[in-house]
């Protein structure tokens, strides 16, 4: 079946058109479009003084400055297009790996698929974040290294859902006949097989999303990510909390970024699983 | 609209003697003149589906069925007969949202708007319904025997009735699960379940069609004989016009949501007053086609029902019509002269003194080329290993099975399911291993392979142009020879250019079946193997496939295995046949010979077993037994009507009975070695 989606999706984008895109959609396009252009639209840079320490939100700083002075509104575009890149470095990378593990446990012999598989039970039945952040804490706290951390923990999911279509998909007449009709093994697994995998990856990946913003934000919370000044969301918000009773924008407005980010990632990822299961 | 009356045969006091031709023996108590059991008048439906196009379903149907009358309901897919019978139990889907105007009535209530407890009495004690598929039917989590008494009250019902129904040893059968019975005793389980209470009037949609023929044989006996002792009435909803001239007393033929054609089975078959009926009964794959010739089709495609017509929907395919055909609906008119016939052909009269067409050209001559075997199978076995009650078990799906395929020929495998036949082909392809024997391909020959199901065979989201374009890579050919390439194979199979950028799911059915085969052929294989690929297709389609395959194999010089559940189809594509029972081949030889004097008496009882207008079928007794099990001596002397006591203890080998013909039964072994004796 989710093999007809992806052709039927796109068809059906375009015959749709517009009326098929919603909340999460829109929210989604104008978040990546403003963590591209952030810098652009951002009255100051993340780190240079603005202003006055602890101003609060009004005409010269929309939300204020923070404990040194920077403008707090730049720091969370900034952190926006932090935060969401990240995001989307993290899934990709994660989908990529997964896509490979994915395919080869499910079309290769069938020792490697144990083998992969095992691999992904180890990794399942550990919880991520402390994976991750012993990843982070071996081998030292910065922004590649967290990225690096949550890559490694988030394949497996991806690697188990492509697996599993892989074999459902494998099973069907058209896999059955294009390896009779004399093409090649690889070209049978990446025109015949794999793209049928990729609706339920996508809408896998855009549910995680906001799950892996979150994660990202907790392990700076921690002090794991991006060490500061970086404008990282998450460490914006730990280090704001400690004067959240004087100067309550600096912590809340980073705050709200990691909910907009999460909220507008799983309304997309819903819609798309809505979508996928309609057809 | 026009009078009632007149459409309305067995209402019609002036119609009183002709409910006798129309309805059959039996029915003599039963026709009750003024109290039509199924009366369906200006049924329209039409589905209403967002962002998509209407779908036209019914568009004006009445419908009467007299006490005790077996009418059956003829058309194609889309033609909208499945639709009338979820209208008839009133059980129409709620989404997409049906508009619906019309009466159906059953025994005088309305099973359109009568309120919902109403329509469940009705479904409770008037009407019984039995699907094609029973397993679905049917709870798979519970005891048939409750499911029986659930529709039947009392468990000693339920066993009458499962008696009734044909079931050997009911008792024991009502302890067992639905999956654990054969699909034919689960059509029989459905069937006693629908007779249960007696109701007046019992809807069978496309009954038989997941059966083989010997148990759709069996079946269709079954509710000729339920109407003769219970005296319900049958709506019998079939494709095949065969099935319904076996049981039908009248036949009602659909045609793009409207009645084309009604009337009393045996005249309208012998003298369709419709060019669909007309056509229809032409392109008939049966067992006295002309194999001479490529069969006669019908030209076009079906009607959609998203594109209804504003004239007769058959027009665009019909040789006869006028410019009056395409202004608006031909009204059903009474057939002059015979009573009870209704068509809805505005050139009706001409159509009886129609001179029979002249058949197209005849097939070049064949082309065996003596050039030796390109296939050949010697004492192949394959063995599975699958799950049987609990443990591993093997299941022996090929027994020693011995075949040579002369270069250039076309061979038919039949057979029932679980004969072996598919996985015969799937080892033939190299898609399984056998687990001893051998089978040599000669040359270099990379069989490729038509399947049943041809829409799953292509990968929906690739086009057509990459499907075709990748079997070529191997002849690195540039991209203007390949494109050219494309072209010429797409016409070959009667396709053009518009489809080249066309994903499978945009495609019809029909051009879907062309596309597969056009891939099968682009690179022109030596041996093209066919699984079933006529099976999933209306009869008016699957004669344009057998022509397709009868043409490219003698263009291309093809080899043809074809494998099949219907002898009529392999006479048409077969030089020669092989008759497959529980993993062995049981007869052999040329085709015109296996149909026509079949010599084993599972081949003659596969052959009698054939529902053709104007002939009785005959089922052997019972079912294949278990392939886990099976017989000692001969797999078939369980059903054998010759069988003696000889056939448990010796397994028979092959008897030549003429050039190239071999049937492994022991009646002919005695009688070839009394011959040898003599001389």
């Amino acid at each position: 079946m989710t093999a007809i989606l992806t052709s039927t999706r796109a068809s059906g984008r375009l015959a749709g058109g517009l009326s098929r895109l919603n909340g999460g959609l829109v929210a989604v396009a104008v978040i990546t479009l403003l963590a591209v252009l952030g810098p652009l639209v951002a009255p100051h840079t993340a780190t240079e003084a603005a202003g006055v320490p602890f101003t609060p939100p009004g005409a010269s700083a929309l939300f204020g400055t923070d404990d040194v002075g920077h403008d707090v509104f730049s720091r969370v575009l900034y952190g926006l297009r932090l935060s969401w890149l990240s995001a989307l470095a993290v899934v990709g990378v994660g989908m990529l790996i997964g896509l490979v593990a994915g395919v080869l446990a499910g079309l290769g012999p069938r020792w490697l698929d144990e083998l992969l598989m095992r691999i992904t039970d180890g990794f399942l039945a550990m919880p991520g974040a402390l994976v991750a952040i012993a990843v982070v804490a071996a081998i030292g706290p910065s922004l590649e290294h967290t990225l690096i951390g949550v890559s490694v923990v988030w394949w497996p999911y991806y690697a188990r859902i492509v697996r599993g279509e892989v074999r459902a998909i494998r099973s069907r007449p058209h896999v059955e006949a294009a390896r009779l009709s004399g093409i090649g093994r690889l070209r049978v697994a990446t025109h015949h097989v794999l793209p049928g995998t990729w609706s339920s990856l996508v809408v896998a990946a855009s549910l995680d999303l906001g799950y892996v913003v979150l994660t990202l934000a907790g392990l700076s919370f921690l002090g794991l990510g991006a060490p500061p000044p970086a404008p990282e969301l998450g460490a914006m918000a730990t280090q704001g909390l400690s004067s959240i009773l004087t100067a309550w924008w600096i912590p809340v407005f980073p705050g709200i970024g990691v909910a907009v980010l999460t909220f507008a990632a799983n309304l997309s990822g819903d819609r798309l699983q809505a979508q996928s299961g309609r057809i | 609209m026009p009078p009632e009356d007149r459409r309305d045969p067995a209402r019609s006091p002036s119609t009183g003697p002709d409910s006798a031709i129309l309805s059959g023996p039996g029915s003599a108590i039963l026709s009750g003149p003024d109290s039509p059991i199924l009366s369906v008048q200006d049924l329209h439906v039409t589905f209403r589906r967002p962002r998509r196009p209407d779908a036209y379903a019914l568009r004006g149907v009445d419908l009467t069925i007299g006490r005790g009358e077996i009418a059956g309901l003829v058309g194609e897919s889309g033609s909208g007969k499945s639709v009338l019978a979820s209208c008839v139990l009133g059980l129409l889907p709620e989404h997409p949202a049906p508009v619906v105007t019309g009466r159906v009535l059953v025994k005088g209530v309305d099973m359109l708007t009568s309120p919902e407890t109403r329509r469940r009495a009705v479904r409770r004690l008037d009407l019984g319904s039995v699907f094609q598929d029973p397993m679905s039917s049917l709870d798979p989590t519970m005891r048939v025997g409750r499911q029986v008494v659930e529709a039947a009250g009392s468990a000693e019902e339920a066993v009458r009735l499962l008696t009734a129904a044909g079931i050997p040893d009911a008792e024991s059968r009502m302890r067992v699960y639905p999956h654990e019975l054969s699909g034919g005793l689960r059509q029989r389980v459905m069937i006693a379940m629908a007779v249960a209470g007696n109701p007046a009037l019992i809807v069978a949609d496309e009954p038989t069609t997941a059966l083989d023929v010997t148990v759709q044989a069996q079946i269709l006996r079954l509710l000729r004989r339920l109407r003769d002792d219970f005296g319900c009435s049958v709506l019998l909803i079939t494709h095949d016009l065969g099935v319904a001239s076996q049981v039908c007393d009248r036949l009602v033929v659909l045609y793009g949501g409207r009645l084309a054609e009604t009337g009393p089975t045996t005249p309208m078959l012998s003298e369709p007053r419709h060019p669909y009926t007309a056509s229809l009964l032409r392109s008939r794959i049966s067992l006295t086609s002309d194999v001479a010739r490529p069969l006669p089709t019908m030209p076009g495609e079906p009607p959609r029902p998203t594109r209804p017509l504003p004239g007769c929907a058959f027009a665009p395919r019909c040789d006869l019509r006028t410019d009056d055909c395409e202004k608006a609906p031909p009204e059903p008119r009474p057939v002059p002269g015979e009573p009870g016939r209704l068509s809805a052909c505005l050139r009706l009269d001409e159509l009886a003194e129609r001179p029979a067409e002249p058949g197209s050209a005849s097939w070049p001559p064949n082309a065996v080329s003596g050039r030796g075997p390109l296939l050949t199978l010697r004492n192949v076995h394959q063995r599975f290993r699958v799950r049987g009650q609990g443990r591993h078990v093997r299941l022996s799906a090929l027994s020693g099975v011995d075949l040579t395929v002369e270069a250039g020929e076309s061979v038919a495998i039949v057979g029932e399911s679980g004969s072996g036949k598919s996985t015969l082909l799937r080892a033939v392809a190299g898609l399984t291993p056998v687990s001893s024997g051998a089978i040599e391909l000669g040359g270099d020959a990379r069989p490729q392979i038509v399947f049943q199901d041809a829409g799953a065979s292509l990968t929906p989201w690739l086009s057509v142009a990459t499907l075709l374009g990748e079997r070529l890579s191997r002849l690195r050919l540039s991209k203007a020879e390949t494109r050219r390439h494309i072209a010429r194979t797409l016409t070959l199979v009667g396709l053009g250019d518009d489809v080249l950028h066309a994903k499978p799911g945009a495609l019809s059915g029909g051009q879907r079946q062309r596309v597969a085969m056009a891939r099968a052929i682009i690179d022109p294989p030596e041996l093209l193997l066919c699984d079933e690929p006529t099976s999933a297709l209306d009869a008016s389609r699957a004669a344009g496939v057998l022509n397709q395959i009868g043409e490219l194999r003698r263009e291309l010089g093809m080899t043809v295995l074809f494998v099949t559940h219907d002898l009529g189809a392999a006479r048409v594509v077969a030089d020669r046949i092989a008759v497959m029972y529980l993993g062995r081949v049981v007869e052999i030889g040329p085709a015109d010979a296996v149909v026509g004097s079949p010599a084993h008496p599972y081949t003659q009882a596969l052959v009698s077993a054939i529902p053709e207008p104007g002939r009785a079928i005959a089922a052997p007794a019972g079912e294949a037994p278990d392939p886990l099990r099976p017989p000692s001596g001969c797999r078939f002397r369980t059903r054998c009507p010759a069988a003696r006591a000889e056939c448990a203890s010796r397994a028979p080998a092959p008897v030549r009975l003429d050039a190239g013909h071999l049937v492994d039964c022991l009646l002919y072994e005695e009688r070839t070695t009394a011959g040898s004796a003599a001389s």
